[in-house]
């Protein structure tokens, strides 16, 4: 029965969006919007075949490593940074300044710097997605509780075993909220570095429909950035509850009391 | 009446050269603030033999955190020393574990019990077998042998402590500090408390330093208990805690002599309290 609820709490809107939008398009054919069977049917087509490997696998795999680049460089950055009170002092407002930045605005110097490849992608992706995990971290080590910190001196955890056992899992519930933000970046920064310059890669293929007027095919491209966009965010809460467990146990405690 | 009198010090208790695990040397601590300098430790001196069981208590804002601090190396004093089994002490020593009143922010929530209590070992190079045993054993002496995969923000404060317990004395530790450990816990679960640092003292023979504002708290546990004066800090008096080794919440409570211990602490730390200072120790002041 419990389940039963939770599966209808999980597609009930979906449910009706859908229905919603067949009827909408179910009178006179409409050019710019295919009916739900046209774009199903075109989404088949166009994604389960060459496509996949061609089109969205790269596109996936300049995601995923400029993510990942990003959340390491970020956290191993923001360590330095947030224990080190002169090179805070000294960095904060650069970094605040280069967060100010829309990426896309590097798109066009990252191309001539690093050329139009797959490299040029992932630095578009980590310039934008750093900047959350960055600032996150620092403001997780900088706001570590005193006792914390006391009780690792007095039994002699210091140094790398300090930052192991101590300062990264205090950390980690502010950084996870990083990482979650520098998610959405990627995808959005994925998206706009392939439409710039690029022969492969959603948004390259999404921007070659647009032009050549195949309309249900670009939808179906739309939709495709939707599901990952939804398994980004399935993975990300699939990671959080295990790493963050004690988190929100305590805070559940906390707020109990 | 005069018989009545516990022994004494004024000022802190001193023993013959090598004979003290722990000596505090003319200790003094200012803090400089934007505000001003604040003398929070005058000048302290003391010492502790190996096996000892001390309380320190004195009024609130006496320095008692502040002399804690600077005595487990995690604050440096303005002037004067302190020496662990002979030797000086600049940072946090190996032989020395602290328990906070804050037990709640001591304990790390991302591990379990049985992981908070192996952190320093494993920190320390101990094998793992070993640890798994001293783990065990620890949380054994301090009554969690059943909650190990807990979490220790899962527990009541109590319990929470105790953790904490655990984990100083599975450090195995010589010296033994605790700074107002059962200040935040009920009064029932702080007799259980004070019940196992006597049996734990008794069963390691470690030497401990209780620092409380509680009085009844320090004479029912030490076997001395120093008094210290408000701020700035001295030692006001130095008395032996004359009561039987086996102490019980309610028999060792309603004794005369606890009775009378209690009433003489609690006058010296009134007059500690209206500027009173002991002609001993103001004589080393000016010194």
């Amino acid at each position: 029965m419990k389940t039963l609820k939770s599966i209808g709490y999980l597609l009930g809107l979906p449910v009706i969006l859908l229905a919603w939008w067949w009827l909408a398009t179910s009178g006179e054919p409409n050019f710019f919007v295919p009916t739900p069977s046209r774009l199903v049917t075109t989404f088949v087509e166009t994604w389960f075949g060459e496509r996949m490997l061609t089109d969205v696998l790269p596109s996936i795999m300049r995601l995923v490593f400029g993510v990942l680049a990003a959340i390491v460089l970020g956290i191993a950055l923001g360590l330095a940074v947030g224990l080190n009170r002169t090179l805070r002092a000294v960095t904060e407002p650069v970094f605040e300044f280069f967060r100010a930045l829309p990426p896309p605005v590097l798109v066009p110097v990252l191309m001539l710097l690093v050329g139009i490849n797959d490299g040029m992608k992932i630095a578009v992706i980590i310039s934008g997605c750093i900047w959350p995990v960055l600032l996150n971290t620092i403001e997780g080590v900088r706001s570590i509780d005193p006792v914390q910190n006391e009780t690792s001196r007095s039994y002699g955890i210091t140094g790398f075993a300090r930052i192991r056992y101590q300062i990264l899992p205090s950390a980690t519930p502010t950084i996870m909220a990083g990482v979650r933000q520098a998610l959405s970046i990627g995808l959005i920064l994925m998206v706009i570095s392939e439409m710039f310059a690029s022969s492969s890669g959603l948004g390259f293929t999404i921007v070659q429909f647009q032009r050549s007027f195949a309309v249900p095919e670009m939808w179906s491209g739309i939709v495709v950035l939707g599901l990952i966009g939804v398994a980004l965010s399935f993975i990300f809460q699939w990671v959080q509850r295990r790493v963050l467990r004690w988190y929100h146990g305590l805070k559940e405690v906390e707020n109990a009391v | 009446m005069l018989s009545n009198n516990p022994t004494s010090h004024a000022g802190g208790r001193t023993l013959p050269e090598g004979q003290a695990l722990l000596s505090v040397r003319n200790l003094k601590k200012v803090y400089h603030t934007d505000a001003g300098d604040i003398e929070a430790v005058r000048n302290l001196t003391f010492d502790l033999g190996r096996g000892e069981l001390v309380c320190l208590v004195g009024p609130s804002g006496s320095g008692k955190t502040t002399l804690l601090k600077c005595i487990a190396g995690l604050l440096g004093s303005t002037s004067g020393e302190v020496l662990l089994d002979g030797q000086k002490v600049t940072g946090p020593p190996k032989k020395m574990a602290v328990v906070f009143q804050e037990y709640g922010r001591s304990l790390f929530p991302w591990l379990r019990v049985a992981e908070n209590v192996e952190l320093p070992l494993k920190n320390a190079g101990v094998p793992k077998e070993e640890r798994k045993r001293l783990v065990a054993e620890a949380l054994e002496a301090v009554g969690l042998a059943h909650v190990p995969k807990s979490y220790p923000w899962q527990l009541s404060g109590g319990m929470q402590q105790r953790v904490a317990i655990a984990r100083a004395v599975a450090y195995q530790p010589e010296v033994l500090l605790m700074d107002e450990p059962f200040a935040a816990v009920d009064a029932q679960t702080r007799a259980d408390l004070e019940d196992l640092i006597r049996s734990v003292w008794k069963k390691l023979g470690v030497t401990v330093l209780f620092v409380t504002h509680d009085i009844d708290e320090s004479i029912y546990l030490g076997e001395r208990v120093i008094i210290l004066s408000s701020s700035p800090t001295i030692v006001q008096e130095d008395i032996v805690i004359d009561l039987p080794a086996e102490r019980d919440q309610l028999e060792t409570r309603s004794l005369p002599r606890f009775t009378e211990l209690r009433h003489h602490v609690y006058a010296e730390i009134q007059k500690a309290k209206q500027g009173h200072r002991p002609e001993g120790a103001i004589t080393m002041v000016a010194k």
